[in-house]
């Protein structure tokens, strides 16, 4: 897919900006603080119907304003445009998103629909930081490929979210049984999660492989290793996770009841990354945890290129500024393999001496959230 | 900007508080009551008073009615051993509208959500188990198909199993008239998980 066209109204520090795209690539260039990460904050609103950062739809809010609207046509592989607009309205707190002028009822039905993968600076936490940034990662490559498995995930949160009520109220009443209808619930969707994770992984460890050798010359051998709350073995169905939940529920019930909180599921799950069997997370130079990342979304996006409809488009958001010139050159090398890409940078150096705009790779220069030109003439 | 008359502002913010209402329509009505006869504003409003002081709720099902028991309940026609459990007085309006369910109703009044506050026992639950008491050959569990209803139901088939009476769920699947291609990834699922032996 490419994304031809977006239109920002009242977004961050984006009055009114218009852009038409390269379907190659697609080069942001300004000072700091000038809005350039706005504009992928913008694309990442068109695909999967949130900010790739922020927290809450009203952060991205101009100040003074009462809505905010990004519109963006997007031509999927088969030649037909599709016109996404979501617009968020902050008197009714409510965002609505319009895929050819027919509203979307439920947002898990976009995801997926138009791919994406980005690549920023808060990219450095899933290597770097808690479980839940690595869970989120995973999350959000399986629900872009498995439609279904973006809806579970909504539910099993809610069976969550109500069931760390009742634990939490267990003091005063605890109906055995609502509690037991619960975990029911909770065994049954953490069930299909576990399964579908354990199933993931299995499948996107050779495109990691493989990324991570065209990125480094040395031999290193990274891998990503489940960990879930129950331990597995290989292939097992979804019915034996559930007794083996189920077990595990029993077993740290009064722990539970003492902590008031959920402490057995797939929202407990980890995933350990390695490389050449040392752990990541304690042994790997800043530069290996850089390589890793980089090879980690590069996978993301040949796996997503291969079970979804479309080609994803890919973001990057100022990362060659953390780059020494060697990894700059081979993720560049990398990028230019990748379809459309939107990247956002304070320097032209990486492009080399002399680089080449054309109608395949335009540069926009941004400044104070306005686009000042877009060249794509040398 | 505010109205020149008070009544016209008040009238305008009670509509504005309906749900689906926003302050435009609600101008819109209140303009329309403006203009329509008296008579008829005041069968408006006493129709609104009326399904306040009238409208109870049936002792039998709990559904709404102006008669204790209702009609539904009263009625000689109604095969009274099957009993349709539901979340709202709502649902039994869609499946009476299917002509196809012969058997009476039971209104839990929402469904299980400790979010809200809601436990079994702020549902008709202590209620249904009473009804019970009589012959009953079959309960039917017509809960909305969400994380809530769905919770529900595994209470209530947890809580009436040992009662030894025939439970059954209505099943979850594609809406007819509708496209196999055009239906949700999850609604597949489940109606592949429903599937039937022909």
């Amino acid at each position: 897919m490419i994304i031809t066209k977006a239109h920002l109204l009242n977004f961050r520090n984006h009055s009114a900006s218009a852009f038409e795209f390269a379907p190659a690539m697609n080069v942001f260039l300004g000072e700091n603080g000038q809005g350039k990460t706005n504009i992928l904050e913008a694309l990442s609103f068109l695909c999967i119907t949130k900010s790739f950062y922020a927290s809450a739809d009203s952060i991205v809010l101009q100040r003074d304003k009462n809505f905010f609207e990004v519109e963006g046509t997007i031509e999927v592989e088969t030649g037909r445009e599709s016109a996404v607009r979501v617009a968020y309205d902050e008197r009714i707190k409510q965002k609505k998103i319009f895929i050819n002028n027919g509203e979307v009822e439920k947002f898990s039905e976009v995801i997926g629909r138009f791919p994406v993968v980005i690549l920023s600076p808060e990219n450095n936490s899933i290597t770097f930081g808690a479980p839940a940034e690595r869970r989120k990662f995973i999350d959000l490559i399986i629900s872009q490929s498995n439609r279904l498995y973006a809806e579970e995930m909504i539910e099993y949160k809610r069976i969550l979210r109500q069931r760390n009520r009742i634990l939490s109220e267990s003091d005063t009443r605890l109906n055995e049984r609502e509690l037991e209808s619960w975990n029911d619930m909770l065994v049954t969707f953490g069930a299909r999660i576990i399964f579908k994770r354990t199933q993931f992984l299995r499948e996107f460890s050779p495109y990691l492989m493989q990324m991570y050798s065209q990125l480094v010359s040395e031999k290193e051998i990274p891998k990503l290793l489940y960990a879930p709350s129950v331990s597995l073995e290989e292939n097992i169905p979804p019915d034996e996770i559930e007794i083996l939940l189920r077990k595990k529920l029993e077993k740290r019930r009064a722990d539970e009841l003492r902590l008031r909180t959920t402490i057995v599921g797939p929202h407990r799950d980890e995933c350990i990354f390695s490389l050449n069997g040392m752990l990541l997370k304690n042994y790997a130079s800043q530069g290996q945890h850089k390589t890793f990342l980089i090879a980690l979304k590069a996978a993301e996006f040949f796996y997503l290129k291969e079970r979804c409809e479309e080609t994803p488009v890919f973001l990057l958001d100022d990362v060659f500024s953390e780059l020494d010139e060697e990894r700059s050159k081979k993720l560049l090398t990398l990028v230019e393999t990748l379809g459309q890409t939107f990247i956002t940078t304070t320097s032209e150096n990486i492009f080399g001496r002399s680089p080449q705009w054309n109608n395949e790779r335009k540069k926009f220069l941004i400044r104070s959230g306005s686009v000042i030109s877009s060249i794509k003439a040398a | 900007m505010a109205y020149t008359s008070d009544s016209i502002e008040k009238l305008v913010e009670e509509f504005a508080q309906l749900p689906s209402i926003g302050r435009k329509t609600a101008q819109r009505l209140t303009m329309h009551v403006l203009k329509m006869p008296k008579e008829e504003v005041t069968d408006f409003a006493k129709a609104l008073l009326d399904v306040k002081e009238k409208v109870k709720y049936c002792s039998v099902c709990f559904n709404f009615t102006d008669h204790d028991p209702c009609a539904l309940c009263e009625s000689q026609k109604r095969n009274k051993k099957i009993i349709c459990v539901v979340e709202e007085p709502n649902d039994v309006i869609a499946l009476e509208k299917t002509h196809e369910f012969k058997g009476l109703y039971h209104v839990l009044g929402g469904a299980l959500s400790p979010l809200d506050g809601i436990g079994p026992e702020d549902l008709k639950v202590k209620e249904l188990l009473a009804r019970l008491q009589e012959d009953v050959d079959e309960i039917i569990l017509a809960l909305n198909p969400n994380v809530e209803g769905e919770t529900t139901t595994v209470y209530l088939a947890k809580l009436l199993k040992p009662l030894n009476i025939k439970i059954t769920r209505i099943a979850r699947g594609l809406p007819i008239g509708s496209d196999l291609e055009f239906a949700d990834e999850a609604t597949l699922t489940r109606a592949l998980e429903g599937r039937v032996a022909l």
